[in-house]
């Protein structure tokens, strides 16, 4: 039994909502009454042939009968899905992979890097006591979103600096559950920043160049601490920080 | 044989509804596929490779889209052939189609030293026998361009197993048609035509491989009419069976590997993109040829 699908799914709406990063409402029943924080979908970018894969998308968060999502135009695929109409219907796989694991306490800190706090709506929907801290490189890249610190690079909104200065000792230790989103250097960063006795908190939502999605292919391994990988879109993409090896995945340059 | 080709096969001396076999390395021992429930319009399943020692693969970027396919360097990922044969392969005993294990080796004598482990199992048909993966440092491709090595691979496999067994060729230098005679002579019950090209994308800011191993394996639906000339030639050239592999992304492609001279039509990256890509299939070669 499984609660995957793969359906035309109507777009709903379709918006810049900041230079070059779209987001699109899909209509979808199914996912929305199935997807979990942190999970993703598979969405195929064209009916011709090609791109050959899907483009994978974190659920940004759900509607009352779909889901939205928020990407960055960065190639050929996600141009093509800039480009939806509201009525065109776009295949898409999901949802898939693991979310946030919500089971380790009450008590959240949000850490997102540019775009990869958008899906902390979702997220932030689904528990109560939550602080996000929201760092990017400039305004262009800080997605909206309630309740939030927020600190750029070039200080064109919120104070001037990086997401890590943010992080203190305070709010690491008032927290049950510390997730985090972003580039890999971001997160890895972070991850430094975090003492030892706090890492184990540390939930980290990881990408990859992903093939399939649905956990065949074994195209988007995530090297592990103990020396081998695990699929990011199936036990991922949510891995606990402690699970991960920093250092090769750094190397995978993505 | 008339054309257009009947869809239902005998192959093997089995009876198939549906000429579609999945693409080792695709579709992974096909238990994804019962979680899905997307095994309709399936003939065969050819699992990943097995090796006898588990093989961690290749570091990321495993994957690299290119604007017309896919360059994938996975370098045969998998848990060894004891961890296979006891704890993944009783789960594919609820699959509704055969199976036939995909088998890798770095020496001649590997290749039947795994078969020989794997023929504790009943849930398999067959093997598919992978001499020619290019992904790998030690055997893969190195192995399928020389017609005597794969002749003493296929005799190794045909001393182990009274099931029957494809030889899986590289399209990457070598005669081809040499290499399947030599594997049929072994003992060989099928060709499969073929494994990924191999492939490249040189970043040229940097001058790097956008992969760690600079070569990787190319597939892409540009890829058919290469597939359909290789299937011509080998299935002119030997007397089993011979399975195409590459270059599939509609049912009309299939019908044309059919006619060309497969006997059975592997689907690989198309699966990855569409997972319900055998009902998909089934369904746009009813509608043509109306059977």
């Amino acid at each position: 039994m499984t609660s995957v699908v793969d359906f035309d799914c109507a777009v709903i709406s379709q918006e810049m909502v900041l230079p070059d990063v779209i987001k699109i409402v899909f209509h979808s029943p199914e996912i929305a009454s199935s997807a979990k924080p942190g999970q993703f979908v598979q969405v195929e970018p064209s009916k011709g042939l090609f791109p050959v894969t899907r483009r994978p998308v974190t659920i940004n968060r759900l509607t009352d009968d779909g889901f939205e999502l928020l990407f960055d135009v960065v190639g050929r695929g996600t141009e093509l899905m800039s480009q939806k109409q509201p009525g065109d219907k776009v295949r898409i796989l999901g949802p898939l992979g693991n979310g946030w694991d919500l089971t380790k306490g009450k008590k959240w800190l949000l850490i997102g890097g540019g775009l990869g706090a958008a899906g902390f709506q979702f997220l932030k929907d689904s528990i109560s006591d939550s602080v996000l801290l929201i760092g990017a490189s400039s305004k262009d890249r800080v997605v909206s979103l309630e309740n939030s610190i927020v600190v750029t690079e070039d200080g064109s909104v919120g104070s001037k600096g990086l997401v890590t200065a943010l992080i203190t000792e305070e709010n690491l230790a008032n927290a049950d559950s510390i997730a985090v989103c972003g580039p890999v250097v971001m997160m890895e960063a972070v991850w430094n920043a975090v003492p030892e006795k706090h890492r184990h908190k540390l939930q980290i939502s990881t990408e990859s160049r992903m093939g399939c999605g649905w956990a065949v292919c074994d195209g988007c391994s995530i090297p592990m601490s103990d020396g081998g990988y695990k699929k990011c879109c199936k036990e991922g993409p949510v891995f606990p920080g402690i699970e991960i090896d920093w250092k090769r995945w750094k190397e995978a340059g993505l | 044989m008339s054309y257009p080709p009947s869809i239902s096969r005998k192959f093997w001396g089995l009876d198939f509804d549906s000429p579609i076999m999945l693409a080792s390395g695709t579709a992974g021992f096909g238990e994804e596929l019962l979680t899905l429930d997307c095994l309709s319009g399936v003939g065969v399943v050819v699992s990943k490779a097995v090796s006898f020692k588990p093989r961690a693969g290749n570091p990321p970027p495993r994957l690299f889209e290119t604007p017309l396919g896919l360059l994938n360097s996975i370098g045969l990922a998998n848990p060894g052939v004891h961890h296979v044969l006891n704890h993944i392969l009783p789960l594919t005993e609820k699959l509704p189609c055969p199976l036939l294990i995909n088998v890798a080796g770095e020496s001649i004598q590997e290749f039947s030293d795994v078969v020989e482990v794997l023929e504790q199992s009943k849930t398999h048909l067959g093997y598919e026998i992978n001499v020619s993966c290019p992904n790998v440092a030690d055997g893969g491709a190195a192995f399928g361009v020389d017609p005597d090595v794969v002749f003493q691979i296929a005799k190794g496999v045909s001393r182990v197993t009274d099931r029957p067994f494809s030889v899986k060729l590289t399209p990457n230098g070598g005669d081809m048609v040499m290499v399947a005679k030599a594997a049929v002579d072994g003992g060989a019950s099928a060709i499969t035509v073929c494994n990924t090209f191999l492939g490249m994308f040189v970043d040229w800011r940097t001058g790097k491989s956008v992969i760690k191993r600079k070569v990787a394996g190319y597939t892409s639906p540009a890829l058919l009419p290469l597939v359909v000339a290789r299937v011509w030639q080998v299935s002119n050239a030997v007397s089993v069976p011979v399975i195409s592999s590459g270059g599939v992304s509609h049912g009309e492609d299939i019908l044309q590997l059919l006619a060309a001279g497969a006997s059975m039509v592997q689907v690989g990256t198309r699966l990855m993109r569409r997972p319900f890509a055998g009902a998909e299939l089934m369904d746009e070669m009813q509608k043509l040829i109306g059977e």
